[in-house]
């Protein structure tokens, strides 16, 4: 099986002044689909950087990126714009909602940007809205809802165009450890409907949720392990 | 293409409710746009209603008459005075030669004017112009009479004591009271009034009727002296229907040389003087106020192209987060460019349709006040959207432009 989302050799250097930082020197990982992949590492590590170039909200310095085949890592700004509205979903630590928008305009957002009519769009968003049971808070606006209804309209809105990988940056960084759970709930159920996810997370027991933990320091990879734990408990289930 | 159409609207709908939410700012960011248009238009509204109202009264001159004068009407620094202060002036009898021997004029008239003391009991009205007409004037001048009749051809012949008099001078002279077949007093003597003028309202040439009387020239010669410079004394002469002016001119040409015997070789010692040449001069002077406008508007928008620029920069700077969320989920650059352009042109044609709106209602008051009639014309309303729609891409581009090329990492991160 081809993987969905293939890694060569990147790094992404910034120049800050005179300085370069080597945010990352050399990633090589392929993922293949519906992994459920949890990104770890320390502070600095290059966490973000890396998921904002899966995401192609930015290009690598040097290296190939393949998606779904395609080479990304030379695409124009809207071919990658293209890319980032059907092949991917991302969810934020801080959820990124639009403050005057409802959740429903929210979670619409990416469907205006796919050129979908206004029906199929209030459709598509209010059926994503009720896989996150939030179909009672449709009308709401961010500051209307709590931290864990504000994550959950971001996790509506990374679903609803169907995207290849669901990418999320710490998204429970946010939120306390009760709501946290009710998340990882949420990223199991859309794994198990056979999603590829990719998460980022500072916490062991956070990540104990994915099939393969990758760690990185520095700009590199330190390991990239399965998690025995969860495979394990799966073989018995 | 449908599919840019739709997210072009939707670019709209969210700069539509970027306003909205901003309400105070938008209001003052207007303010430029609003000045600016309404200062550019109001000009061209002003000159435009002026003429309109120079069109109308040279209209009442009448485009196929030729008046015989002295003096030739030119405008410009090099008019050769000189040739032209040794002429004779046009006489009564040159009047009735031209009237006897003319094929192609339907009627020809004769007229001077002065100012005298005019009276009515007490009441004394001080520097009345009094015309001087003769048979046809009516005809030739298309005068309108809203009370009593013109004179009769025998009473202009026999230089009767009688007058028309123009509607302000009847407002003054008699109170409003029905002034028919009453006299006044013009220079000490007695004249019968036999007719009032229509009002005519303010003239753009010089006086208007409603200022004047009118008297038989028979009658006046008594203390008019048409032989001086300062009653300008004319002949007019009206060209037949289907005779075009310059035929006419032509004709009179050859019967003024002959009457007054010039040789093949001088030059013509009258001038022939049509309405289109009044308005050929104002047709300058309009060009020159209406460029002066447009030079005073142009800074005005100027400044009010800078206050939407400014306005949306800071408006980029404040969104730059969503900017950069909607990019994350797919926003294309041209969508974020036509949301922010959209945004500046909308802001335009609303501080530009405000400023109309302002102009607007300032023509109606002003036609109040000034008895004079100013209208904004469909076409000062094209010209001024179509000026904020230009400023508002213009102010626009640039900001709108910044925010389509936003990095969206960057732009995700700042807060
Ligand atoms: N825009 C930027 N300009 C300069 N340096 C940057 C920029 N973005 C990130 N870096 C640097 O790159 C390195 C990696 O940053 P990154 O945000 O990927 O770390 P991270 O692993 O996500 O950390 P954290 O766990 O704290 O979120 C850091 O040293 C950071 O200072
Ligand atoms: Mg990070």
């Amino acid at each position: 099986m081809d993987p969905i989302l293939k890694l060569n050799a990147i790094s992404r250097h910034y120049k800050v002044g005179a300085e370069e930082i080597q945010a990352l020197k050399s990633v090589s990982i392929e993922i293949n689909k519906n992994e459920y992949v949890a990104l770890m590492g320390p502070s600095g590590s290059g966490k973000s950087t890396l998921m904002n170039i899966i995401g192609c909200l930015d290009t690598p310095t040097s290296g190939e990126y393949f998606l779904n085949g395609k080479d990304v890592s030379k695409m124009e700004d809207d071919d990658l714009a293209e890319i980032r509205n059907k092949e991917i979903g991302f969810v934020f630590q801080t959820f990124n909602l639009l403050p005057r928008l409802s959740a429903l305009d929210n979670v619409a957002l990416p469907l205006i940007y796919a050129g979908f009519n206004k029906q199929t769009r209030i459709d598509r968003a209010s059926e994503v809205l009720a896989q996150v049971s939030l179909s009672d808070r449709v009308h709401h606006k961010p500051n209307e809802l709590s931290g864990g209804q504000r994550q959950r309209v971001a996790i509506a809105r990374a679903l609803v165009n169907n995207p290849s990988i669901i990418l999320a940056d710490e998204p429970t960084g946010n939120l306390d450890s009760k709501t946290s759970h009710e998340i990882m709930a949420l990223f199991e159920e859309i794994y198990k409907k056979g999603n590829t996810i990719i998460l980022v997370t500072h916490e062991e027991d956070i990540a104990q949720h994915a099939h393969r933990i990758v760690r990185l320091k520095d700009g590199l990879v330190e390991s990239d392990t399965l998690n025995g734990q969860r495979i394990k408990k799966e073989s018995i289930v | 293409m449908s599919l840019y159409l739709k997210l072009f609207f939707e670019s709209i709908v969210f700069a539509f409710s970027a306003l909205i939410a901003n309400k105070l700012r938008t209001i003052l960011s207007l303010l430029g746009i609003t000045i600016g248009i309404f200062s550019i238009i109001s000009v061209f509204t002003m000159v435009d209603s002026l003429e309109r109202k120079v069109r109308s009264s040279v209209s009442t001159l009448g485009s196929n008459v030729v008046f015989i004068q002295k003096w030739p009407w030119e405008f410009g620094g090099d008019y050769p005075w000189w040739k032209y202060w040794q002429r004779p002036l046009p006489s009564l009898d040159e009047m009735h030669e031209i009237e006897k021997r003319s094929e192609m004029a339907s009627s020809v008239s004769f007229m001077a004017s002065t100012k005298k003391v005019i009276s009515s009991g007490s009441i004394v009205l001080e520097n009345v112009s009094v015309l001087a007409v003769s048979n046809n004037y009516d005809k030739v001048k298309k005068i309108e009479i809203s009370k009593g009749r013109y004179f009769t051809e025998l009473e202009l012949k026999a230089g009767k004591n009688i007058v028309l008099i123009g509607s302000a001078v009847e407002e003054n002279l008699f109170l409003n009271a029905n002034s028919l077949g009453l006299d006044i007093k013009v220079f000490g003597r007695k004249y019968k009034v036999v007719g009032v003028l229509k009002r005519e309202g303010q003239s753009m040439l010089g006086e208007s009727m409603d200022d004047q009387i009118i008297v038989p020239v028979n009658n006046a010669i008594n203390f008019i002296d048409l032989k001086s410079e300062n009653t300008n004394p004319t002949v007019m002469i009206e060209a037949k229907a289907t005779i075009p002016n310059q035929q006419l001119k032509d004709e009179l040409t050859g019967l003024m040389r002959s009457m007054r015997k010039l040789k093949p070789a001088t030059e013509d010692n009258f001038s022939l003087n049509e309405t289109s040449l009044l308005l050929n001069g104002f047709d300058k002077l309009f060009g020159v106020i209406n460029l002066s406008g447009a030079f005073i508007g142009f800074f005005s928008i100027l400044v009010g192209g800078f206050g939407i620029a400014n306005i949306m920069f800071v408006s980029v700077k404040e969104r730059t987060n969503i900017i950069g969320i909607q990019k994350s989920l797919g926003a294309k650059n041209s969508f974020i460019l036509f949301q922010f352009l959209s945004e500046a042109v909308f802001l335009c044609l609303l501080g530009g349709f405000i400023g109309l709106v302002l102009v607007y209602f300032t023509s109606l008051l002003l036609s109040e006040i000034l008895d004079f009639e100013i209208i904004l014309a469909f076409k000062n309303i094209i010209t001024g959207l179509f000026i904020s729609l230009v400023i508002g891409l213009v102010s626009g581009i640039i900001p709108a432009y910044f925010a389509s090329r936003l990095n969206p990492v960057d732009a995700i991160r700042s807060n």
